[in-house]
């Protein structure tokens, strides 16, 4: 018998056949069934660069915007999750009340598809200053630093407002603010390397392209994709 | 320095860092021995620097070990009205009065009690001349309830009861900057914002959720309360540790077994189903569609109760495809609805014949002339109290005394059983 992290009742994680005979530690559920079934993962026709589900097509709207933007180098994004109210509300608690705890909630729906991917680094997207000081963590991090080898690469420059306060319109006309942190060593092989940023939920695509400008304008040669838990 | 008079009675973290004086205030760690000193909750999970936090609590803003809890104690000041403000002047019936003026009484003599009354027997205007001698001496009071929807009933009842008190309504749905008020109207969930504020506090439907049997709720009514304070339970079904209560001579119980009407409480008709009450198909068992159509042939308004919020589309779809000839409107509501408020207004207005729902209406609402069926009351989400409760919806109106109260089920539970034998117990 578990608590389940959500919705706090006991619950009987379910015993894989795998599981008996493997020699491995499984990672025990963190959440119970129908908690886990609260969301919705991505299925059908999704967008070809970033994973959006749609009707029909092959690229969605805001796709090609940046295709315009940036004359077709689109960043190609994974995510595996909907955005739907269970999770906006995982979010605020997780985010904006800072219950720590719940970053294994979202490690348990990214775990087996981040852990079976193959980069050379993994570069977190990062919060502001201000804000990890009053949460005493780093919202990025915390979940997927357990799952890959983290290089903290970026850093965000002090005072900008979080982009889920904002409409569509306000997070588009968000300016850059990320910047590289000099501190961090870095190998040779960087300038040519593939690499994954990593963030919680893509909205607009905004703040993942100011990640990829600011990586690009220091290291061109840089191979970069995108990976987010929510489209 | 901070005007902290607004503040009087309420509790709230600062960080350690904050060095601001606040006068009259008491400042303790608010995470201790591993407890929680604003919720009372056992603190387990850390943050990365190893500090602990609450994650009960955390709705009201994280608290983290090393952060300080200040509680305001300074004197609040209100003043005595010769009638404790009240403007009510209805008649209580005699067994009524009885109840109030030992509420009265037992408030004098810094007693607290227990209501034991039946579902209808008009609670609130029992409350009217208690809290009226609470307000006349210049004291302040607290009526705490566990669901959002009875404070919403409340407020309105005491604000036109005293029109000349200044009450304050806080729940978790609407934002109210924190007031100095000498009647506050709240969830129990508000409670956890109070340090012995109160000198008296009155919890009304002790026994629903999610009061009964949370500890969080239960220790922030007992800080809530100033210490030589008195505390007053209303209940239509008590709980054991109530009952527990009583029996140590802590409180006194008030029983009132009748009600306003001074009609019996109509007692459940149980119905046996062996077949599932919608099989695969999706059609709705033969035997409890009859029931149905029994009680719109009746012409009496019906509430349907389901288990499950999952279950009033399928359940809905299903009476719908059988009860289109007989031009019955139907329509299901349940806790996330957004149109809930208007489909419950509704269905009083009888423009809908029948209303599908789950526990949620299953107390603090009147509908004239409602009869009751309980799909599935042997399944465990209804405590006998629900049961009485629900049962308590039907035959409220002095001009409709009885109704048909049904409970289909599969399984005689522990609960069925105790819910009949508590009402029959009323009844004598």
């Amino acid at each position: 018998m578990r608590q389940c992290l959500l919705c706090e009742q006991e619950f009987i994680p379910p015993i894989k056949f795998a599981q008996i005979f493997s020699l491995k530690n499984f990672r025990q559920p963190k959440i119970c069934f129908h908690c886990l079934n609260q969301f919705e993962k991505l299925t059908g026709n999704r967008c070809s660069v970033c994973s959006k589900m749609m009707e029909q097509g092959i690229i969605c709207s805001d796709c090609k915007k940046w295709q315009k933007i940036y004359q077709g180098e689109v960043l190609h994004n994974s995510a595996l999750y909907r955005y739907n109210s269970a999770f906006h509300d995982l979010m605020v608690a997780y985010k904006r009340r800072g219950d720590y705890v719940l970053r294994e909630v979202l490690q348990e729906l990214s775990w087996d598809y981040l852990s079976k991917t193959e980069f050379d680094y993994y570069i977190p997207v990062p919060t502001s200053p201000g804000h990890q000081v009053k949460r005493q963590f780093d919202t990025i991090s915390a979940v997927y630093g357990d799952i890959v080898s983290l290089t903290p690469l970026l850093a965000k420059k002090e005072g900008s407002h979080a982009q889920g306060e904002k409409n569509k319109e306000e997070r588009l006309k968000t300016p850059q603010s990320f910047f590289i942190d000099k501190t961090i060593k870095i190998k040779e092989n960087i300038q040519t390397g593939k690499v994954l940023l990593l963030d919680d939920i893509y909205t607009t695509g905004r703040t993942l392209y100011h990640a990829r400008d600011c990586l690009k304008s220091r290291f061109p040669g840089m191979h970069i994709e995108s990976f987010s838990i929510c489209r | 320095m901070e005007d902290l008079t607004l503040l009087s009675g309420r509790q709230w973290i600062i960080n350690q860092k904050d060095s601001s004086t606040l006068e009259d205030c008491s400042k303790v760690p608010v995470i201790e021995n591993g407890l929680c000193n604003r919720c009372g909750s056992k603190v387990e999970c850390k943050l990365p620097s190893g500090k602990l936090y609450c994650r009960a609590c955390i709705g009201l803003g994280r608290a983290n070990e090393g952060d300080i809890l200040v509680r305001c104690q300074n004197a609040s000041q209100f003043s005595k009205l010769p009638n404790g403000g009240m403007t009510w002047n209805g008649q209580l019936t005699t067994l009524q009065q009885k109840i109030s003026d030992n509420l009265v009484l037992n408030f004098k003599q810094k007693k607290s009690s227990l209501v034991h009354a039946v579902t209808g027997a008009g609670k609130t205007e029992m409350l009217f001349q208690l809290i009226a001698e609470c307000m006349k001496n210049g004291k302040r009071a607290c009526i705490a309830t566990p669901r959002i929807d009875v404070v919403n009933e409340l407020f309105p009842r005491f604000e036109a009861a005293f029109a000349e008190i200044e009450i304050g309504k806080y729940h978790g749905r609407e934002y109210q900057e924190p007031n100095l008020d000498q009647l506050t109207i709240c969830t129990t969930h508000q409670l956890l914002k109070f340090y012995e504020a109160f000198d008296l506090l009155v919890i009304d439907e002790v026994d629903s959720f999610p009061y009964v049997g949370n500890d969080q709720l239960h220790f922030a009514a007992k800080n809530a309360v100033k210490k030589d304070g008195v505390r007053v339970y209303l209940t239509a079904t008590p709980t054991e540790d109530l009952l527990e209560e009583v029996k140590q001579g802590k409180i006194e119980i008030l029983k009132l077994n009748r009600r306003f009407h001074g009609g019996l409480l109509p007692v459940p008709r149980e119905k046996l189903f062996i077949k599932p009450f919608l099989n695969k198909k999706g059609q709705i068992h033969a035997n409890l569609l009859a029931e149905v159509k029994k009680v719109v042939k009746s012409e009496h308004p019906l509430l349907i109760f389901v288990p499950r919020i999952e279950q009033i589309p399928i359940y809905l779809a299903a009476l719908k495809k059988k009860l289109k000839d007989n031009n019955v409107k139907i329509v299901g509501v349940h806790a996330q609805d957004s149109q809930r408020i208007e489909k419950v207004a509704a269905f009083r207005e009888r423009k809908y014949d029948i209303l599908l729902t789950t526990t949620i209406l299953e107390r603090g609402v009147t509908f004239k002339n409602v009869w009751v069926i309980i799909v599935a009351a042997d399944d465990p989400i209804y405590t006998a109290a629900s049961l009485v409760q629900i049962a308590g919806r039907v035959g409220r109106a002095k001009e409709d005394k009885t109704g048909l109260v049904l409970y289909c089920y599969h399984r005689y539970t522990k609960n069925i059983r105790s819910s009949i034998k508590q009402i029959k117990g009323m009844n004598k």
